[in-house]
């Protein structure tokens, strides 16, 4: 295996000084690889990522146990503009781009002088967003400002891209289309992301390597071909297609202590 | 004409304020009530340093109104504002209250709440054609007004940093995300506005007098920043242009009495028609 | 074996109770036996010192009832005394009215004004709210101060009031004066406590928390918030006319932003959405100017010249307004809070968070 970029280690999160919302969460992301990191909602997949890219205390939430390391280097709490110039590049889930600011402003806020990728660069990714380029990014419709801010997060010489909820909102469409253009630059780029879908399908598709986590743990790993093939996860996050027999609701009551032991 | 060149020196007061008051809603969605204090207290400052040497010097008043303008900016941002993200929206207005009041005690305990006008003794009046009479401080202030607002034009179309800080108003966790330092964007921001602050001050003090008074300056140009829109720049000089002209206006042809009650007669009008202002947008006033 | 069982509060109705500790009762009559001693033992100015702190604090509970609980910010306090003050007079010189009949009058006048003064607040929240009191104030001011230059005796020193008469009994000396407002005060403060713990208080918490959510949960935003400023104004209004039979003058020069500013230091000072806070900051705000005054005793003689001392005892306001957001959010009430935790649960110790601390 490569060397590893992130390294995630028993990481546990408060909310408000009361709510857990994940607890001893471990994760690693290798170098060139795309990672998935898949659940339901309240899973704790968001939390995980703000907890990576800084941003819990503005939500009143900290981190009370584990270690985050990143190229070696211990990142626990660095404020996210740190974070950001030292490669970690966050696509949010909502308000991902500046909708006062037309498209290639928006663009050249992030770009870094010395990147080696170029806003044409972007536009050749994403014709789409070339013919827009001068109008205002709250025009976008949703799949273009999705565009727009994986060009952002392109710009800003990312190391590591970490993207939440790349299929929020989109059509299936969309999802299949972009999650493709995605792979095709992560492997022109060599780029390392790490995407936090609900969509499992949509992420394993094009990952190497995923993780399932539940009610704030991580319940499955594996490389992502090995979890799509998995009877649980077939069942549990790609509809159980392939099951025929209906199941009981003890079978699945059997399923869910089962994981709380693995948890 | 003189009605015209008064309106004009008004205007570039009102104008200055109110930009400054629109970029610091504009940068963290609070409304500075310390705004009047900020500049008669920059106008005193200018007025202490400039008597720092053995005779009045100009040089000595600029370089002391800006380490005032930097020093201020920076020190309530960071000492203050930076820790209010995530408070409540009345906690940022309540502590601009608690610096006005503070600043208002310096000047009494600094500069014994005496009433000064900035004068530089070098300045004859020059007439116009039309019976117009303008100071060359006055002339200065004009120019140095429309200066001002070109060059805000210019640096937040066109650079770099300009779009970064306009990022910034937007979408504060987004800009860090992307690598700005939004602490340096937003301590900025404080400082522009504080330094616009004190050069209306230190106009309005040429012109009139400082005092604790004076403070009340602030009135107007938060009027004006509402006439036009708390969120846009464009909408603070048409909106100091018209709380300038009332205010003119009522002074000569209806009572100089009430030349103080404008203001805020122009801020109940607007608060009942369109609260959001002339250029402004309607969805801030969900915003905040 | 500890007490910290006995203080969970583990239903609604306990939550609700007003007595959450078996000694607040004990202290509550001690506290009213000590403030009923204190003219017997002390001087007159502490008495009088301590009737213009309870004078504040009938304002300040009106002001926390409206900012501390329905979460509407107000700069336009000093207006609502105003209007007190103002229909003090107008009561006094144009009707001849006695002092039972006033005072509720201008709870009255203070009540419609507060409904004229909350109609902005059904269509602006937060900061364009602050906005419109403000503009209200300047309103409000203005039109009294044309009253007193037109109908006014001498503009400048005001509008001298009578002491009132109660029956046979004149209110003349601090200390009749000490009594009636303790009685006074510890009516309102009794009333507001109930208020909050009732449908209105609920109401108001709930806009103040989440306007939107307290709005589809069966909350008349609009009522609740036009009662929240009707209640706020009558009480500061009462407080106002209060002041003015107190002081015997009423002048328009004291009705200035700066005191509406000063009132909402007292709600700050004190810790929002606390009865009690409104109580404790109102008193440690009207006793800070003369706390100031007494420490300048220890500095050099020159320093009491010019104005120093009064820039001293103004920028305290605003330096207590800035430290207790910054550091003490929720005031003294909250300290006091936390006094009483920490005797709850002694020998255990709560330990905060490393957020929390900051």
């Amino acid at each position: 295996m490569a060397e590893t970029l992130l390294e995630v280690r028993q990481l546990e999160v408060v909310y408000n000084r009361v709510a857990t919302a994940i607890q001893g969460v471990s994760l690693t992301v290798a170098a060139g690889a795309v990672v998935a990191l898949v659940g339901t909602n309240g899973a704790g997949k968001t939390t995980t990522l703000r907890a990576i890219s800084g941003f819990l205390p503005s939500e009143d939430a900290e981190i009370t146990d584990g270690d985050i390391e990143f190229e070696g280097r211990r990142i626990n709490g660095e404020p996210p503009y740190r974070l950001a110039r030292s490669g970690v590049i966050l696509v949010p889930e909502r308000e991902k781009v500046f909708a006062t600011l037309s498209v290639s402003e928006n663009l050249a806020f992030a770009a870094q002088e010395d990147g080696a990728i170029t806003l044409d660069r972007v536009f050749s990714y994403f014709p789409r967003l070339g013919e827009r380029r001068n109008q205002l990014a709250g025009l976008l419709s949703g799949g273009e400002k999705q565009m727009l801010a994986i060009g952002m997060g392109l710009l800003c010489r990312p190391r590591l891209l970490l993207i939440d909820e790349l299929s929020l909102g989109l059509a299936p469409i969309a999802i299949t289309e972009l999650m493709q253009r995605l792979q095709e630059i992560c492997r022109e780029l060599r780029l390392t992301v790490l995407l936090v879908e609900q969509n499992a399908y949509a992420a394993l598709a094009i990952a190497d390597f995923g993780y399932i986590m539940e009610s704030g743990r991580v319940v499955f790993d594996g490389p992502a071909s090995e979890l799509l093939a998995h009877p649980d996860v077939r069942e549990f996050y790609l509809g159980g297609c392939t099951q025929t027999e209906t199941k009981s609701y003890r079978d699945v009551k059997q399923y869910r202590r089962k994981r709380r032991w693995w948890g | 004409m003189e009605f015209l060149a008064t309106i004009v020196i008004l205007t570039c007061t009102n104008a200055l304020l109110a930009a400054g008051i629109v970029i610091l809603y504009k940068a963290g969605r609070t409304v500075n009530l310390a705004h009047g204090e900020l500049a008669i207290v920059g106008g005193y400052v200018f007025y202490s340093a400039s008597l720092s040497g053995s005779d009045p010097s100009l040089p000595f008043a600029i370089a002391g109104a800006l380490a005032y303008s930097i020093c201020m900016g920076v020190f309530i941002y960071v000492s203050m504002m930076r820790r209010l993200v995530g408070e409540p929206f009345y906690v940022a207005i309540l502590v601009t209250v608690g610096i006005a009041i503070v600043l208002k005690s310096a000047i009494i305990v600094i500069w014994k709440a005496e009433r000064l006008t900035i004068d530089f003794g070098v300045a004859p009046a020059v007439y116009f054609s039309g019976g117009a009479t303008l100071s060359y401080m006055d002339i200065t202030g004009v120019v140095l007004t429309i200066a001002f607002f070109v060059a805000l034009f210019l640096f937040f179309q066109f650079t770099r940093l300009g779009v970064q800080f306009r990022g910034t108003a937007e979408n504060a966790l987004l800009a860090s995300q992307r690598g700005v330092n939004v602490n340096f964007v937003l301590s900025l921001a404080w400082v522009i506005a504080i330094g616009a602050a004190t050069m209306s001050g230190v106009f309005f003090g040429a012109r009139a007098f400082l005092s604790t008074d004076a403070v009340m300056i602030g009135l107007a140009g938060l009027t004006a920043a509402l006439v036009g829109g708390l969120d846009s720049l464009r909408g603070a000089i048409a909106g100091a242009f018209i709380v300038a002209a009332a205010q003119y206006l009522t002074v000569r042809l209806i009572d100089p009495v009430l030349s103080e009650a404008v203001p805020f007669l122009i801020l109940l009008a607007v608060m009942s028609i369109r609260p959001w202002g002339l250029f402004g947008t309607m969805e801030e006033l969900d915003r905040v | 074996m500890s007490s910290i069982g006995r203080n969970l509060r583990t239903d609604y109705l306990q939550a609700n109770e007003v007595f959450h500790r078996p000694y607040q009762q004990v202290l509550i009559v001690f506290v009213i036996i000590i403030a009923a001693l204190i003219p017997a033992v002390s001087s007159n100015f502490f008495v009088h010192l301590l009737n213009l702190s309870f004078l504040a604090a009938i304002g300040a509970l009106g002001l926390m009832l409206l900012t501390g609980f329905c979460g509407q910010i107000s700069l336009g306090h000093a207006a609502f005394l105003a209007i007190g003050g103002f229909t003090t007079v107008i009561l006094i010189v144009h009707v001849g009215a006695p002092f039972i009949v006033v005072v509720p009058a201008s709870a009255l006048s203070g009540a419609l004004l507060g409904f004229i003064v909350g109609l902005p607040s059904l269509r602006f929240r937060g900061v364009y709210l602050a906005i419109s009191t403000l503009a209200m104030h300047y309103a409000i001011i203005f039109l009294a101060t044309f009253y007193q230059t037109k109908f006014g005796q001498a503009a400048t020193a005001g509008i001298p009031i009578p002491d009132p008469t109660i029956g046979p009994f004149t209110l003349s000396g601090d200390r009749e004066w000490y009594y009636l407002l303790l009685v006074l005060l510890a009516l309102l403060t009794a009333g507001c406590v109930n208020l909050v713990r009732t449908r209105p208080g609920r109401a108001w918490m709930a806009i103040r928390d989440r306007d939107i959510a307290a709005e589809t949960f069966g909350v008349n935003l609009a009522r609740y918030k036009l009662l929240a400023f009707v209640v706020s104004s009558s009480l500061a209004s009462m407080s106002g006319s209060l002041l003015a039979y107190y002081s015997n003058v009423v002048t328009v020069e004291k009705y200035t932003l700066d005191l509406a500013v000063i009132y909402v230091a007292m709600v700050i000072v004190g810790g929002m959405g606390s009865i009690l806070g409104a109580l404790l900051g109102a008193l440690f705000i009207t006793l800070l100017p003369f706390g100031i005054d007494a420490l300048f005793d220890y500095l050099p003689r020159e320093w009491r010249f010019g104005s120093t001392l009064f820039g001293v005892q103004v920028g305290a306001v605003g330096v207590c307004i800035i430290v207790f957001l910054l550091f003490e959010p929720k005031g003294l009430a909250e300290i006091w809070r936390r006094a009483e935790t920490y005797f709850d649960r002694w020998p255990f110790r709560y330990r905060p968070l490393e957020s929390a601390r900051r």
